[in-house]
């Protein structure tokens, strides 16, 4: 039996009047790759961003293995810095290059020794291929290459499990596949992952389970092979033939050039 | 004849007048630095503070800026004859930093609050401490901004040390006062010290262009 | 809490006739420097050769130096050449110069931002370069204008005081008067003081109403950028 990694017990957030997360529940094991799909406006979001209190949900209790993530609890910043997160606009720290940008964690929230930082953050950079533009700063990567370095900012913290916020949605689309390329190595890699995302070719190849969100709960759940071909709910067949269609085509973009 | 005579008095009285420039300069850099250091706190009890901190700060913005600088001059100049003793330099050193602190909350103001959210986000989702988002990661890009608008701010302490003038402080527009009721040449004495003033502001604007060159990062120009 | 009001009410008209001066200071030196600002600004912006070098020398001069080495300028060195004022036109004229190297940069920046499309799009209809600026360029830019202007108004009535330096009877000199009086310093700055914030206040709500009804959409500028 797969160790459980983040679960989440009836979780509920409201903005304003809008219900957004209605009573959620998730579990996510070690090693998993979990994509989560699902209508515009149905939380995915707001759910990743609960998980690292971005966001405080009104209710529903969320655990990092058998802790609680609570705010205001002294290991609060322990466990935050245990889940890392890729933004959809990328987040980069403007004002430091693509290996500060990397190091910057290590050494103010570990305390890392700056040496160390700085060839834990070159080494990560070389993971996700961006060593060369270790001395460049954000505005002068491209969309892809900032992503890149995100993923590798959320890595050198050494995180249990990695959040992804529509990684690629903010990018031309030339630049997706470097981007995926890299999130698959990761996944093959061994890494839980949690990924809001609409591009089909990553689900398929990638994940271990697909989660179709709706109306801020889970609608339906199972093996890529069985959301894709076989879903069990008219909706969530409706839905994979739209964004299937939206995608035409370009569904595994990137993937299948190597 | 006579009034060659009179402009060589008025020449011969420059290395006075610089006299002058030393103490403005002193007033002008204290009042600066106090200045600056109070409007950065203001300016960040407005955007990260709450309740009676944020209001607190948003009162003083209002207040000091509807006031004009001789009256604020003038209340801690009396106030120190009153209550406690404040000699006349330090009542303009301070009128000019709470003044033009309130403007420079503003200027602080508006550079954090252009730094897009996500950075701080970012910041967080990395475990760092809000505290450590705002001095690691806001400020450094937000300061970067605000250096051409707090030159602006800093020329403007600069040339309103002048008013130190009423409190009968020597800096260089009182000397240029003495020196034109002793030659009788007010036209020249008055240009002379305004080119000075000229100078002075030149100087310090170029210098700042070139602090600005130099921290500049791509991306987080003006 | 009594004796403070009825002191109030004791210095209140000598206080009214300075707020008076001040105001009539404002207002003259801001349609002064309107009226010197704007060509200035058109100088510097279309201008070439000598008219441009004579723009931008005029304005960095001014906005060089303090406005009260303007003012004693004005007030005590014209005399030198014969030209005599009385104290409160030198005022008017020298806060009026001072605000116009100021309006000058409000109006420039305005109109360099208005899109260079505007202006070749106006040459495309065949108007001339003139024709281009007076009925296409400048309409906006004076909107744009209005938000850096209306800060332009509460400066120039908070700078009204440094005419006190040359014993114009405005509301700082009323209050010093008073002081000299009445040897109530921080009573007296305090009352001219809440005054000044009234009236800034008063001012800055009408600016805003103006300017709201000046709205064009997609022509916002917050005044309070910067």
């Amino acid at each position: 039996m797969p160790k459980p990694i983040l679960r989440i017990e009836n979780l509920h957030k409201k903005f304003r009047d809008t219900e957004v997360l209605k009573g959620l529940s998730l579990t996510v094991y070690e090693g998993e790759v979990v994509v989560i799909i699902g209508p515009s406006g149905t939380g995915k979001s707001t759910l990743l961003r609960c998980i690292n209190r971005l966001t405080e949900p009104d209710s529903g209790d969320i655990y990092l293995e058998e802790q609680k993530i609570e705010p205001g609890k002294s290991n609060f910043s322990q466990i935050r810095q245990q889940i890392g997160m890729v933004f959809q606009d990328f987040n980069l720290f403007n004002h430091l290059t693509a290996v500060q940008n990397v190091a910057i964690g290590p050494i103010k929230v570990k305390k890392m020794d700056k040496k160390k930082a700085y060839d834990l953050a070159m080494k990560e950079l070389e993971r996700v291929g961006m060593a060369e533009k270790a001395g460049n700063y954000p505005a002068e990567l491209s969309g892809g290459q900032k992503q890149r370095v995100a993923i590798a900012r959320a890595l050198a913290m050494d995180p249990k499990i990695m959040l992804f916020d529509e990684p690629t949605s903010a990018l031309d689309p030339e630049l997706i596949g470097e981007v995926l390329e890299v999130m698959k190595d990761l996944a093959n890699a061994g890494m839980t992952m949690m990924v809001v995302s609409h591009e089909m070719g990553f689900a398929r190849e990638a994940a271990d389970r697909i989660v179709f969100l709706e109306d801020g709960v889970v609608a339906e759940e199972g093996s890529p092979e069985k959301i894709f071909n076989n879903p069990e709910r008219e909706r969530t067949r409706e839905f994979i033939s739209k964004i299937a269609r939206l995608n035409s085509g370009g569904d595994d973009r990137g993937l299948n050039n190597k | 004849m006579g009034i060659n005579f009179a402009a060589n008095k008025v020449l011969a009285s420059i290395p006075y007048l610089l006299g002058g420039v030393w103490i403005t300069l002193q007033i002008t850099v204290l009042a600066l630095a106090l200045s600056t250091v109070l409007g950065l706190l203001l300016s960040l009890l407005r955007v990260y503070g709450k309740g009676i901190f944020h209001r607190f700060s948003l009162i003083y913005s209002r207040l000091m800026r509807s006031l004009p600088l001789l009256v604020i001059l003038f209340m801690l100049y009396f106030l120190g004859s009153e209550i406690i003793d404040i000699p006349a330099y330090w009542a303009i050193v301070l009128a000019l930093a709470f003044h033009s602190a309130a403007y420079q909350s503003e200027i602080f103001r508006g550079a954090i609050q252009s730094i897009s959210k996500g950075q701080m986000e970012a910041a967080l989702a990395l475990g760092m401490s809000k505290y450590q988002g705002i001095f690691s990661v806001i400020l450094p890009q937000a300061l970067r901004r605000a250096i051409p608008y707090w030159a602006n701010e800093a020329t403007i302490v600069l040339k309103d040390s002048s008013l130190a003038y009423a409190l009968g402080v020597t800096e260089l527009m009182r000397r240029g006062e003495y020196v034109s009721a002793r030659t009788s040449q007010p036209m020249l004495t008055y240009i002379i010290v305004g080119l000075i003033y000229l100078i002075l502001t030149y100087a310090f604007t170029k210098s700042m262009n070139r602090i600005e060159y130099k921290v500049r990062i791509p991306g987080l120009e003006r | 809490m009594m004796e403070h009001i009825e002191y109030f009410i004791y210095i209140w008209p000598d206080l009214f006739k300075g707020l008076i001066v001040s105001l009539q200071l404002s207002v003259g030196a801001l349609l002064l420097g309107l009226a010197i600002g704007l060509p200035m600004a058109l100088m510097r912006t279309y201008g070439r050769g000598l008219v441009k070098t004579l723009a931008v020398m005029y304005i960095e001069l001014i906005r060089g130096t303090p406005m009260i080495v303007q003012l004693f300028l004005i007030y005590y060195g014209l005399p030198d050449m014969g030209i005599l004022l009385d104290r409160l036109p030198a005022a008017i004229i020298a806060l009026g110069i001072n605000s116009s190297a100021y309006q000058a940069e409000y109006f420039r920046g305005a109109i360099l931002s208005i899109d260079e499309g505007q202006g070749l799009a106006a040459q495309a209809l065949g108007m001339t370069k003139q024709q281009a600026i007076v009925n296409i360029i400048l309409p906006q830019a004076l909107r744009l204008v209005l938000p850096p202007w209306s800060n332009e108004v509460i400066y120039m009535v908070k700078y009204t005081s440094v005419a006190f330096l040359i014993a114009v009877p405005e509301l700082m000199a009323r209050g010093k008067m008073l002081i000299s009086k009445t040897f109530k310093p921080l009573e007296t700055l305090f009352w001219v003081g809440v005054i000044y914030v009234i009236v800034l206040s008063i001012i800055a709500k009408i600016v805003d109403m103006v300017e709201r009804k000046l709205a064009i959409p997609g022509f916002q500028m917050s005044r309070e950028d910067y």
